[in-house]
Protein backbone atom coordinates (compact mmCIF):
# COMPACT_ATOMS: atom_id res chain seq x y z
CA UNK A 1 0.00 0.00 0.00
CA UNK A 2 3.09 2.31 -0.54
CA UNK A 3 2.47 3.31 -3.85
CA UNK A 4 -0.33 5.07 -3.03
CA UNK A 5 -0.52 8.59 -4.44
CA UNK A 6 2.81 8.16 -5.48
CA UNK A 7 4.87 8.06 -8.68
CA UNK A 8 8.26 6.62 -9.33
CA UNK A 9 11.23 9.03 -9.42
CA UNK A 10 14.55 9.59 -10.06
CA UNK A 11 16.92 12.16 -8.76
CA UNK A 12 20.43 13.60 -10.80
CA UNK A 13 22.73 15.46 -9.00
CA UNK A 14 24.40 18.64 -11.41
CA UNK A 15 26.64 20.72 -10.22
CA UNK A 16 25.02 20.68 -6.70
CA UNK A 17 21.79 21.01 -8.06
CA UNK A 18 19.36 17.93 -7.36
CA UNK A 19 16.99 17.18 -10.17
CA UNK A 20 13.91 15.12 -9.94
CA UNK A 21 12.83 13.66 -12.66
CA UNK A 22 9.49 11.76 -12.38
CA UNK A 23 10.34 8.49 -14.78
CA UNK A 24 7.09 6.92 -15.13
CA UNK A 25 5.16 10.16 -16.25
CA UNK A 26 7.95 11.06 -19.19
CA UNK A 27 7.96 7.57 -20.45
CA UNK A 28 4.14 7.50 -20.36
CA UNK A 29 3.78 10.74 -21.92
CA UNK A 30 6.38 10.16 -24.91
CA UNK A 31 4.49 6.49 -25.36
CA UNK A 32 1.01 8.68 -25.53
CA UNK A 33 2.72 11.06 -28.35
CA UNK A 34 4.04 8.01 -30.09
CA UNK A 35 0.86 6.40 -30.20
CA UNK A 36 -0.95 9.56 -31.48
CA UNK A 37 1.96 10.21 -34.08
CA UNK A 38 1.38 6.72 -35.19
CA UNK A 39 -2.19 6.48 -35.04
CA UNK A 40 -2.29 10.65 -37.14
CA UNK A 41 0.30 9.00 -40.10
CA UNK A 42 -1.75 5.76 -40.46
CA UNK A 43 -4.93 7.90 -40.68
CA UNK A 44 -2.84 10.70 -43.71
CA UNK A 45 -1.38 7.96 -45.52
CA UNK A 46 -3.21 6.65 -48.63
CA UNK A 47 -5.84 9.05 -48.29
CA UNK A 48 -9.00 9.20 -50.48
CA UNK A 49 -12.48 9.01 -51.32
CA UNK A 50 -12.97 5.17 -49.76
CA UNK A 51 -11.00 6.04 -46.67
CA UNK A 52 -8.80 3.79 -44.59
CA UNK A 53 -10.07 2.56 -41.11
CA UNK A 54 -8.09 4.95 -39.39
CA UNK A 55 -9.18 8.06 -41.64
CA UNK A 56 -12.92 7.17 -40.13
CA UNK A 57 -12.04 7.63 -37.05
CA UNK A 58 -10.20 10.59 -37.64
CA UNK A 59 -12.49 12.31 -39.94
CA UNK A 60 -15.21 11.61 -37.18
CA UNK A 61 -14.01 13.12 -33.83
CA UNK A 62 -12.70 16.12 -35.87
CA UNK A 63 -15.95 16.77 -36.89
CA UNK A 64 -17.65 16.74 -34.04
CA UNK A 65 -14.62 19.01 -32.57
CA UNK A 66 -14.92 21.44 -35.49
CA UNK A 67 -18.45 22.06 -35.14
CA UNK A 68 -18.22 22.37 -31.09
CA UNK A 69 -15.03 24.88 -32.25
CA UNK A 70 -17.54 26.57 -34.70
CA UNK A 71 -20.53 26.93 -32.07
CA UNK A 72 -18.16 28.88 -29.56
CA UNK A 73 -15.85 30.84 -31.74
CA UNK A 74 -17.35 31.46 -34.84
CA UNK A 75 -16.59 30.46 -38.39
CA UNK A 76 -13.87 33.19 -38.66
CA UNK A 77 -11.58 31.93 -35.46
CA UNK A 78 -12.60 28.22 -35.72
CA UNK A 79 -10.12 26.44 -38.07
CA UNK A 80 -7.07 28.59 -36.26
CA UNK A 81 -8.17 27.00 -32.87
CA UNK A 82 -9.83 23.87 -33.64
CA UNK A 83 -6.07 21.90 -34.32
CA UNK A 84 -4.78 22.74 -30.82
CA UNK A 85 -8.53 21.67 -28.82
CA UNK A 86 -8.41 18.71 -31.08
CA UNK A 87 -5.14 17.69 -30.38
CA UNK A 88 -5.53 18.61 -26.67
CA UNK A 89 -8.62 16.36 -26.38
CA UNK A 90 -6.28 13.29 -28.24
CA UNK A 91 -3.85 13.90 -25.76
CA UNK A 92 -5.60 14.13 -22.51
CA UNK A 93 -8.24 11.11 -23.71
CA UNK A 94 -5.24 8.82 -24.91
CA UNK A 95 -3.34 9.80 -21.61
CA UNK A 96 -6.51 8.99 -19.31
CA UNK A 97 -7.65 5.58 -20.75
CA UNK A 98 -3.75 4.12 -20.93
CA UNK A 99 -4.09 2.92 -17.91
CA UNK A 100 -6.45 0.29 -18.54
CA UNK A 101 -3.20 -1.69 -19.90
CA UNK A 102 -1.23 -3.96 -17.84
CA UNK A 103 1.45 -2.37 -16.63
CA UNK A 104 1.50 1.59 -18.14
CA UNK A 105 0.17 4.38 -15.74
CA UNK A 106 -1.60 7.73 -16.61
CA UNK A 107 0.37 10.80 -17.44
CA UNK A 108 -2.41 12.53 -15.94
CA UNK A 109 -1.84 10.89 -12.72
CA UNK A 110 0.72 13.62 -12.13
CA UNK A 111 0.21 16.87 -11.38
CA UNK A 112 2.69 18.35 -12.85
CA UNK A 113 1.29 17.42 -16.94
CA UNK A 114 -2.53 18.60 -15.62
CA UNK A 115 -0.84 21.86 -14.15
CA UNK A 116 1.75 22.63 -17.64
CA UNK A 117 -1.89 21.63 -19.47
CA UNK A 118 -3.60 24.48 -17.62
CA UNK A 119 -0.61 26.91 -17.49
CA UNK A 120 -0.73 26.56 -21.19
CA UNK A 121 -4.75 27.27 -21.81
CA UNK A 122 -4.30 29.84 -19.53
CA UNK A 123 -1.33 31.55 -21.27
CA UNK A 124 -3.14 30.76 -25.15
CA UNK A 125 -6.28 32.09 -23.81
CA UNK A 126 -4.63 35.02 -22.49
CA UNK A 127 -2.46 36.18 -25.10
CA UNK A 128 -5.11 35.66 -27.70
CA UNK A 129 -6.76 38.07 -25.77
CA UNK A 130 -4.92 40.72 -25.70
CA UNK A 131 -4.09 39.86 -29.52
CA UNK A 132 -7.77 40.47 -30.30
CA UNK A 133 -8.75 43.46 -27.87
CA UNK A 134 -5.49 44.97 -27.15
CA UNK A 135 -3.81 45.75 -24.02
CA UNK A 136 -5.63 48.73 -23.46
CA UNK A 137 -9.08 46.88 -23.56
CA UNK A 138 -7.66 43.61 -21.73
CA UNK A 139 -6.45 45.48 -18.74
CA UNK A 140 -9.79 47.45 -18.60
CA UNK A 141 -12.02 44.36 -17.71
CA UNK A 142 -10.14 43.43 -14.83
CA UNK A 143 -11.42 46.61 -13.54
CA UNK A 144 -14.88 45.58 -13.94
CA UNK A 145 -17.53 46.32 -12.68
CA UNK A 146 -15.42 48.80 -10.15
CA UNK A 147 -11.51 49.18 -10.33
CA UNK A 148 -11.00 48.08 -6.76
CA UNK A 149 -12.58 44.44 -7.76
CA UNK A 150 -9.05 43.82 -9.75
CA UNK A 151 -7.51 41.75 -7.40
CA UNK A 152 -10.42 39.06 -6.62
CA UNK A 153 -10.21 39.14 -10.55
CA UNK A 154 -6.87 38.21 -10.88
CA UNK A 155 -7.53 35.62 -8.16
CA UNK A 156 -10.49 34.38 -10.03
CA UNK A 157 -8.44 33.50 -13.26
CA UNK A 158 -5.56 31.95 -11.47
CA UNK A 159 -8.51 30.25 -9.47
CA UNK A 160 -9.73 28.48 -12.86
CA UNK A 161 -6.26 27.26 -13.97
CA UNK A 162 -5.80 25.93 -10.23
CA UNK A 163 -9.50 24.23 -10.84
CA UNK A 164 -9.37 23.02 -13.88
CA UNK A 165 -5.61 21.12 -13.54
CA UNK A 166 -7.16 19.43 -10.15
CA UNK A 167 -10.22 18.12 -11.76
CA UNK A 168 -8.40 16.21 -13.97
CA UNK A 169 -5.69 15.68 -11.67
CA UNK A 170 -8.25 14.53 -8.53
CA UNK A 171 -10.88 12.53 -11.40
CA UNK A 172 -7.68 10.37 -12.90
CA UNK A 173 -5.78 10.02 -9.50
CA UNK A 174 -8.77 9.01 -7.60
CA UNK A 175 -9.82 6.30 -9.67
CA UNK A 176 -5.93 5.09 -9.86
CA UNK A 177 -6.33 5.03 -5.62
CA UNK A 178 -9.74 3.25 -5.29
CA UNK A 179 -8.38 0.21 -7.87
CA UNK A 180 -4.99 -0.10 -5.52
CA UNK A 181 -7.45 -0.29 -2.13
CA UNK A 182 -10.08 -2.31 -3.64
CA UNK A 183 -7.88 -4.81 -5.27
CA UNK A 184 -5.77 -4.74 -2.18
CA UNK A 185 -8.93 -5.60 -0.03
CA UNK A 186 -10.47 -7.87 -2.38
CA UNK A 187 -7.37 -9.91 -3.77
CA UNK A 188 -7.89 -8.89 -7.38
CA UNK A 189 -10.67 -11.22 -8.11
CA UNK A 190 -13.92 -9.52 -9.73
CA UNK A 191 -14.60 -6.01 -8.89
CA UNK A 192 -11.11 -4.33 -10.34
CA UNK A 193 -12.21 -4.97 -13.84
CA UNK A 194 -15.54 -3.44 -13.75
CA UNK A 195 -13.89 -0.22 -11.63
CA UNK A 196 -10.92 -0.20 -14.56
CA UNK A 197 -13.56 0.04 -16.57
CA UNK A 198 -16.03 2.90 -15.38
CA UNK A 199 -12.84 5.12 -14.38
CA UNK A 200 -10.52 4.11 -16.38
CA UNK A 201 -12.75 4.57 -20.19
CA UNK A 202 -15.54 7.07 -18.79
CA UNK A 203 -14.01 9.23 -16.41
CA UNK A 204 -11.54 8.80 -18.34
CA UNK A 205 -13.66 10.30 -21.51
CA UNK A 206 -15.99 12.56 -19.30
CA UNK A 207 -13.09 14.62 -17.77
CA UNK A 208 -10.86 15.18 -21.20
CA UNK A 209 -14.11 16.06 -22.73
CA UNK A 210 -14.51 18.65 -19.99
CA UNK A 211 -11.12 19.65 -19.75
CA UNK A 212 -10.99 20.37 -23.42
CA UNK A 213 -14.47 21.94 -23.29
CA UNK A 214 -13.40 24.40 -20.62
CA UNK A 215 -10.07 25.53 -22.40
CA UNK A 216 -12.23 26.16 -25.78
CA UNK A 217 -14.39 28.93 -23.50
CA UNK A 218 -12.05 30.34 -21.86
CA UNK A 219 -10.42 30.71 -25.07
CA UNK A 220 -13.32 32.23 -26.14
CA UNK A 221 -14.15 34.48 -23.79
CA UNK A 222 -11.14 36.41 -24.41
CA UNK A 223 -11.06 36.56 -28.24
CA UNK A 224 -14.60 37.48 -28.40
CA UNK B 1 -6.17 5.55 27.91
CA UNK B 2 -3.38 4.12 25.66
CA UNK B 3 -3.16 3.92 22.21
CA UNK B 4 -4.93 0.52 21.18
CA UNK B 5 -8.00 1.59 23.47
CA UNK B 6 -8.08 5.03 21.57
CA UNK B 7 -7.90 3.54 18.31
CA UNK B 8 -10.50 1.15 18.67
CA UNK B 9 -12.43 3.73 20.19
CA UNK B 10 -11.81 5.69 17.43
CA UNK B 11 -13.05 2.94 14.52
CA UNK B 12 -16.24 2.58 16.50
CA UNK B 13 -16.71 6.45 16.34
CA UNK B 14 -15.65 7.24 12.55
CA UNK B 15 -17.65 3.96 11.38
CA UNK B 16 -20.46 5.34 13.43
CA UNK B 17 -20.07 8.66 11.85
CA UNK B 18 -19.34 7.41 8.20
CA UNK B 19 -23.02 5.59 8.00
CA UNK B 20 -24.60 7.98 10.04
CA UNK B 21 -24.20 10.82 8.03
CA UNK B 22 -24.45 9.22 4.54
CA UNK B 23 -27.31 7.10 5.17
CA UNK B 24 -28.94 10.87 5.09
CA UNK B 25 -28.69 12.44 1.74
CA UNK B 26 -29.14 8.62 -0.30
CA UNK B 27 -32.70 7.94 1.60
CA UNK B 28 -34.04 11.66 0.84
CA UNK B 29 -33.16 11.40 -2.93
CA UNK B 30 -34.52 7.78 -3.43
CA UNK B 31 -37.49 9.36 -1.32
CA UNK B 32 -38.32 11.95 -3.85
CA UNK B 33 -37.64 9.93 -6.95
CA UNK B 34 -40.23 7.56 -5.45
CA UNK B 35 -42.63 10.32 -4.71
CA UNK B 36 -42.04 11.78 -8.60
CA UNK B 37 -42.56 8.17 -10.50
CA UNK B 38 -45.60 7.71 -8.40
CA UNK B 39 -47.04 11.03 -9.62
CA UNK B 40 -45.76 10.07 -13.21
CA UNK B 41 -47.78 6.78 -12.57
CA UNK B 42 -50.94 8.77 -11.98
CA UNK B 43 -50.63 10.40 -15.17
CA UNK B 44 -50.26 7.68 -17.37
CA UNK B 45 -50.83 4.55 -15.19
CA UNK B 46 -49.92 2.25 -18.61
CA UNK B 47 -46.32 3.22 -18.71
CA UNK B 48 -46.02 2.18 -14.63
CA UNK B 49 -43.55 -0.39 -15.89
CA UNK B 50 -40.97 1.59 -17.75
CA UNK B 51 -41.44 4.19 -14.60
CA UNK B 52 -40.98 1.65 -12.26
CA UNK B 53 -38.23 -0.11 -14.20
CA UNK B 54 -36.45 3.77 -14.54
CA UNK B 55 -37.12 4.79 -10.85
CA UNK B 56 -35.26 1.43 -9.36
CA UNK B 57 -32.06 2.10 -11.72
CA UNK B 58 -32.24 5.35 -10.73
CA UNK B 59 -32.32 5.00 -6.97
CA UNK B 60 -29.54 2.15 -7.50
CA UNK B 61 -27.30 4.87 -8.99
CA UNK B 62 -28.37 6.70 -5.87
CA UNK B 63 -27.59 4.58 -3.43
CA UNK B 64 -24.17 4.19 -4.16
CA UNK B 65 -23.48 7.48 -2.13
CA UNK B 66 -24.58 5.39 0.51
CA UNK B 67 -22.76 2.20 0.27
CA UNK B 68 -19.39 4.04 -0.50
CA UNK B 69 -20.08 5.28 2.95
CA UNK B 70 -21.02 1.42 4.09
CA UNK B 71 -17.27 -0.13 2.73
CA UNK B 72 -15.69 2.96 4.49
CA UNK B 73 -17.53 1.59 7.71
CA UNK B 74 -16.42 -1.96 7.21
CA UNK B 75 -13.21 -1.31 6.38
CA UNK B 76 -13.26 0.29 9.80
CA UNK B 77 -15.19 -2.32 11.84
CA UNK B 78 -13.28 -5.33 10.35
CA UNK B 79 -10.01 -4.52 8.62
CA UNK B 80 -8.15 -2.35 6.95
CA UNK B 81 -4.28 -1.53 7.59
CA UNK B 82 -2.65 -2.21 11.26
CA UNK B 83 -0.80 1.19 12.69
CA UNK B 84 -0.80 1.52 16.09
CA UNK B 85 0.13 5.57 16.39
CA UNK B 86 -1.99 7.59 18.43
CA UNK B 87 -2.26 9.69 14.55
CA UNK B 88 -3.85 6.45 12.94
CA UNK B 89 -7.28 7.15 15.62
CA UNK B 90 -7.36 10.53 14.73
CA UNK B 91 -7.25 9.44 11.05
CA UNK B 92 -10.20 7.22 11.78
CA UNK B 93 -11.89 9.48 12.94
CA UNK B 94 -11.26 12.04 9.96
CA UNK B 95 -11.93 9.16 7.42
CA UNK B 96 -15.84 8.90 8.76
CA UNK B 97 -16.55 12.14 8.87
CA UNK B 98 -14.96 12.74 5.32
CA UNK B 99 -16.54 9.62 3.53
CA UNK B 100 -20.06 10.57 5.58
CA UNK B 101 -20.43 13.98 5.05
CA UNK B 102 -19.05 13.83 1.16
CA UNK B 103 -21.81 10.94 0.71
CA UNK B 104 -25.14 13.81 1.97
CA UNK B 105 -24.62 15.82 -1.28
CA UNK B 106 -24.08 12.87 -4.10
CA UNK B 107 -26.94 10.89 -2.77
CA UNK B 108 -29.61 13.85 -2.26
CA UNK B 109 -28.31 14.99 -5.89
CA UNK B 110 -28.50 11.84 -7.92
CA UNK B 111 -32.04 11.58 -6.98
CA UNK B 112 -33.28 14.24 -8.61
CA UNK B 113 -32.37 13.19 -12.26
CA UNK B 114 -33.88 9.83 -11.27
CA UNK B 115 -37.02 11.63 -10.25
CA UNK B 116 -36.94 13.54 -13.31
CA UNK B 117 -36.62 10.62 -15.57
CA UNK B 118 -39.84 8.89 -14.09
CA UNK B 119 -41.53 11.98 -15.14
CA UNK B 120 -39.46 11.86 -18.70
CA UNK B 121 -40.79 8.48 -19.12
CA UNK B 122 -44.38 9.32 -19.18
CA UNK B 123 -43.86 12.36 -20.91
CA UNK B 124 -42.35 10.95 -24.04
CA UNK B 125 -42.31 6.88 -23.80
CA UNK B 126 -40.82 6.39 -27.40
CA UNK B 127 -37.61 7.53 -26.48
CA UNK B 128 -37.50 6.83 -22.74
CA UNK B 129 -33.87 4.88 -24.04
CA UNK B 130 -32.49 8.47 -24.08
CA UNK B 131 -33.80 9.98 -21.45
CA UNK B 132 -32.14 7.27 -19.59
CA UNK B 133 -29.03 6.94 -20.67
CA UNK B 134 -28.92 10.99 -19.96
CA UNK B 135 -30.06 9.73 -16.80
CA UNK B 136 -27.21 7.78 -16.03
CA UNK B 137 -24.59 10.32 -17.75
CA UNK B 138 -25.83 12.99 -15.30
CA UNK B 139 -26.25 10.47 -12.31
CA UNK B 140 -22.87 9.06 -12.38
CA UNK B 141 -21.00 12.49 -12.70
CA UNK B 142 -23.30 13.37 -10.07
CA UNK B 143 -21.33 10.56 -7.92
CA UNK B 144 -17.97 12.58 -7.89
CA UNK B 145 -17.54 14.76 -4.89
CA UNK B 146 -18.14 11.59 -2.70
CA UNK B 147 -16.06 9.99 -5.09
CA UNK B 148 -13.71 12.44 -3.83
CA UNK B 149 -14.31 11.68 -0.48
CA UNK B 150 -13.75 7.86 -0.60
CA UNK B 151 -10.64 9.16 -2.19
CA UNK B 152 -9.94 11.02 1.19
CA UNK B 153 -11.02 8.79 3.29
CA UNK B 154 -8.85 5.96 1.84
CA UNK B 155 -5.91 7.85 2.30
CA UNK B 156 -6.14 8.78 6.06
CA UNK B 157 -7.43 5.04 6.68
CA UNK B 158 -4.06 3.35 4.46
CA UNK B 159 -1.13 5.92 4.58
CA UNK B 160 0.83 5.51 7.48
CA UNK B 161 0.60 9.43 9.48
CA UNK B 162 2.90 8.45 12.36
CA UNK B 163 6.01 10.48 11.51
CA UNK B 164 3.55 13.85 12.03
CA UNK B 165 3.62 15.07 15.52
CA UNK B 166 0.49 14.17 17.30
CA UNK B 167 0.05 18.12 18.22
CA UNK B 168 -0.97 19.44 15.93
CA UNK B 169 -0.88 16.35 13.56
CA UNK B 170 -4.52 15.39 14.84
CA UNK B 171 -5.96 19.10 13.96
CA UNK B 172 -4.69 18.46 10.88
CA UNK B 173 -6.26 15.02 9.98
CA UNK B 174 -9.43 16.14 10.96
CA UNK B 175 -9.41 18.92 9.29
CA UNK B 176 -8.57 17.18 6.34
CA UNK B 177 -11.68 14.59 6.54
CA UNK B 178 -14.06 17.84 7.31
CA UNK B 179 -12.39 19.73 4.18
CA UNK B 180 -13.11 17.04 2.21
CA UNK B 181 -16.77 15.87 3.84
CA UNK B 182 -18.24 19.45 4.09
CA UNK B 183 -16.71 20.70 0.69
CA UNK B 184 -18.69 17.65 -1.63
CA UNK B 185 -22.03 18.80 -0.27
CA UNK B 186 -22.66 21.51 -1.86
CA UNK B 187 -21.44 20.09 -4.96
CA UNK B 188 -23.32 17.12 -5.15
CA UNK B 189 -26.59 18.92 -4.48
CA UNK B 190 -25.83 21.47 -7.18
CA UNK B 191 -24.85 18.51 -9.48
CA UNK B 192 -27.99 16.68 -8.89
CA UNK B 193 -30.37 20.18 -9.98
CA UNK B 194 -28.57 20.46 -13.12
CA UNK B 195 -28.61 16.93 -14.53
CA UNK B 196 -32.07 16.52 -13.30
CA UNK B 197 -32.99 19.93 -15.16
CA UNK B 198 -30.82 18.16 -18.23
CA UNK B 199 -33.06 14.85 -18.16
CA UNK B 200 -36.20 16.54 -18.16
CA UNK B 201 -34.87 18.54 -21.03
CA UNK B 202 -34.29 15.71 -23.11
CA UNK B 203 -37.47 13.91 -22.51
CA UNK B 204 -39.15 17.24 -23.89
CA UNK B 205 -36.68 17.15 -26.88
CA UNK B 206 -35.03 14.01 -27.56
CA UNK B 207 -33.78 15.46 -30.73
CA UNK B 208 -31.36 17.59 -28.73
CA UNK B 209 -29.58 15.23 -26.61
CA UNK B 210 -25.99 15.35 -27.84
CA UNK B 211 -25.65 18.81 -27.58
CA UNK B 212 -27.85 19.15 -23.92
CA UNK B 213 -25.36 16.45 -22.61
CA UNK B 214 -22.59 18.16 -23.80
CA UNK B 215 -23.68 21.26 -22.18
CA UNK B 216 -24.32 19.29 -18.78
CA UNK B 217 -21.32 17.28 -18.57
CA UNK B 218 -19.55 21.17 -18.56
CA UNK B 219 -21.63 22.74 -15.93
CA UNK B 220 -21.56 19.61 -14.26
CA UNK B 221 -17.72 19.71 -14.12
CA UNK B 222 -17.93 23.12 -13.48
CA UNK B 223 -19.86 22.78 -9.82
CA UNK B 224 -17.55 20.32 -8.80
CA UNK B 225 -15.08 23.43 -9.05
CA UNK B 226 -15.71 23.66 -5.28
CA UNK B 227 -15.55 20.13 -4.08
CA UNK B 228 -12.19 20.16 -5.71
CA UNK B 229 -10.79 23.04 -3.58
CA UNK B 230 -11.86 21.07 -0.54
CA UNK B 231 -10.15 17.80 -2.02
CA UNK B 232 -6.86 20.26 -2.40
CA UNK B 233 -7.13 21.90 1.44
CA UNK B 234 -7.45 17.81 2.32
CA UNK B 235 -4.57 16.58 0.12
CA UNK B 236 -2.30 19.80 1.56
CA UNK B 237 -3.34 18.75 5.23
CA UNK B 238 -2.73 15.52 5.12
CA UNK B 239 1.08 15.95 3.54
CA UNK B 240 2.19 19.32 4.87
CA UNK B 241 3.68 17.75 7.42
CA UNK B 242 3.63 20.35 10.61
CA UNK B 243 6.42 21.00 12.99
CA UNK B 244 5.40 20.02 16.25
CA UNK B 245 4.04 22.24 19.26
CA UNK B 246 1.84 21.86 21.87
CA UNK B 247 0.62 25.67 21.58
CA UNK B 248 -3.60 25.17 21.07
CA UNK B 249 -3.23 27.86 18.36
CA UNK B 250 -1.37 25.86 15.88
CA UNK B 251 -4.26 23.08 16.35
CA UNK B 252 -6.92 25.43 15.75
CA UNK B 253 -5.10 27.42 12.99
CA UNK B 254 -5.18 23.58 10.86
CA UNK B 255 -8.66 22.47 12.05
CA UNK B 256 -10.58 26.14 11.01
CA UNK B 257 -8.58 25.62 7.74
CA UNK B 258 -9.93 22.63 6.77
CA UNK B 259 -13.67 23.85 8.84
CA UNK B 260 -13.07 27.00 6.31
CA UNK B 261 -12.83 25.42 2.85
CA UNK B 262 -15.46 23.05 3.95
CA UNK B 263 -18.19 25.60 4.93
CA UNK B 264 -17.10 28.14 1.98
CA UNK B 265 -17.64 25.59 -0.43
CA UNK B 266 -21.36 24.37 0.52
CA UNK B 267 -22.94 27.44 -1.34
CA UNK B 268 -21.26 28.06 -4.46
CA UNK B 269 -21.64 24.16 -5.07
CA UNK B 270 -25.51 24.84 -5.00
CA UNK B 271 -24.92 28.06 -6.28
CA UNK B 272 -23.19 26.90 -9.73
CA UNK B 273 -26.06 24.05 -9.68
CA UNK B 274 -29.12 26.14 -9.83
CA UNK B 275 -27.12 28.60 -12.55
CA UNK B 276 -26.79 25.32 -14.49
CA UNK B 277 -30.19 23.96 -13.90
CA UNK B 278 -31.61 27.38 -15.40
CA UNK B 279 -29.63 26.74 -18.04
CA UNK B 280 -30.29 23.44 -19.18
CA UNK B 281 -33.98 24.08 -18.96
CA UNK B 282 -33.63 26.23 -21.21
CA UNK B 283 -30.88 24.62 -23.61
CA UNK B 284 -33.22 21.56 -25.35
CA UNK B 285 -35.99 24.26 -25.86
CA UNK B 286 -34.03 27.09 -27.63
CA UNK B 287 -31.66 25.09 -29.74
CA UNK B 288 -30.42 27.68 -31.91
CA UNK B 289 -29.11 30.25 -28.63
CA UNK B 290 -27.01 27.24 -27.29
CA UNK B 291 -24.10 29.18 -27.53
CA UNK B 292 -25.24 32.24 -26.10
CA UNK B 293 -27.04 30.65 -23.19
CA UNK B 294 -23.98 28.46 -22.58
CA UNK B 295 -21.29 31.43 -22.25
CA UNK B 296 -23.38 33.20 -19.82
CA UNK B 297 -24.27 30.21 -17.72
CA UNK B 298 -20.17 29.37 -17.73
CA UNK B 299 -19.39 33.53 -16.07
CA UNK B 300 -22.79 32.98 -14.12
CA UNK B 301 -21.33 30.33 -12.69
CA UNK B 302 -17.63 31.29 -12.46
CA UNK B 303 -19.02 34.74 -10.63
CA UNK B 304 -20.76 32.15 -8.33
CA UNK B 305 -17.86 30.04 -7.48
CA UNK B 306 -15.51 32.98 -6.63
CA UNK B 307 -16.58 32.48 -3.07
CA UNK B 308 -15.34 29.40 -2.67
CA UNK B 309 -12.08 30.55 -4.09
CA UNK B 310 -12.15 33.04 -1.19
CA UNK B 311 -12.44 30.54 1.16
CA UNK B 312 -9.41 28.81 -0.37
CA UNK B 313 -6.73 31.82 -0.48
CA UNK B 314 -7.93 32.20 3.78
CA UNK B 315 -7.56 28.25 4.18
CA UNK B 316 -4.01 28.53 2.31
CA UNK B 317 -3.40 31.06 4.50
CA UNK B 318 -3.87 29.84 7.21
CA UNK B 319 -1.73 26.47 6.43
CA UNK B 320 0.80 28.15 5.17
CA UNK B 321 1.50 31.53 6.15
CA UNK B 322 0.66 31.97 9.85
CA UNK B 323 3.21 29.26 10.96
Amino acid sequence: MEELGKIKQIDFDILGYKLVFNIETIIMTCIVIFVLILFSVLARSRMGLIPNPFQVIAETLAKIFYNLCEDALGQELAPKYFKLIFSLFLFIWLSNIIGIVPIFSEPTKDLNTTLSLGVLGFIIAHYSGIRAKGIKQYLKEYCEPIFFMAPLNVIGELAKVVSISFRLYGNIMGGGIIIIVVSHLLWQILLPPALLFFFGIFVGTVQAFVFTMLTLVYISLQVR
Amino acid sequence: MDNETFITASRYLGAAFSVGFGAIGAALGEGYAAGIASESISYKPKASREVITTMLIGQAIAESAAIFALVVSMILLFGGPDFHSLNFGWACIGAGLCMGLAAIGSGLGAGIPAGQACLGTVIQPATSGKTNTTMLLGSAVTQTPAIFGLVLAFLLLFLDHSNMPVYPGWAALLGAGLSMGLGAIGSGLGNGFTAGEAVYGVARNPEQVGPTSMVMLVALGVAQSSAIYGFLIGLMLLFVTPKESILIADSARLLTAGICMGFGAIGPGIGSGIAGAYALKEVPRKPEERGTIFRVMLIGMAVAGSTAVYALVISMLLIHYFK
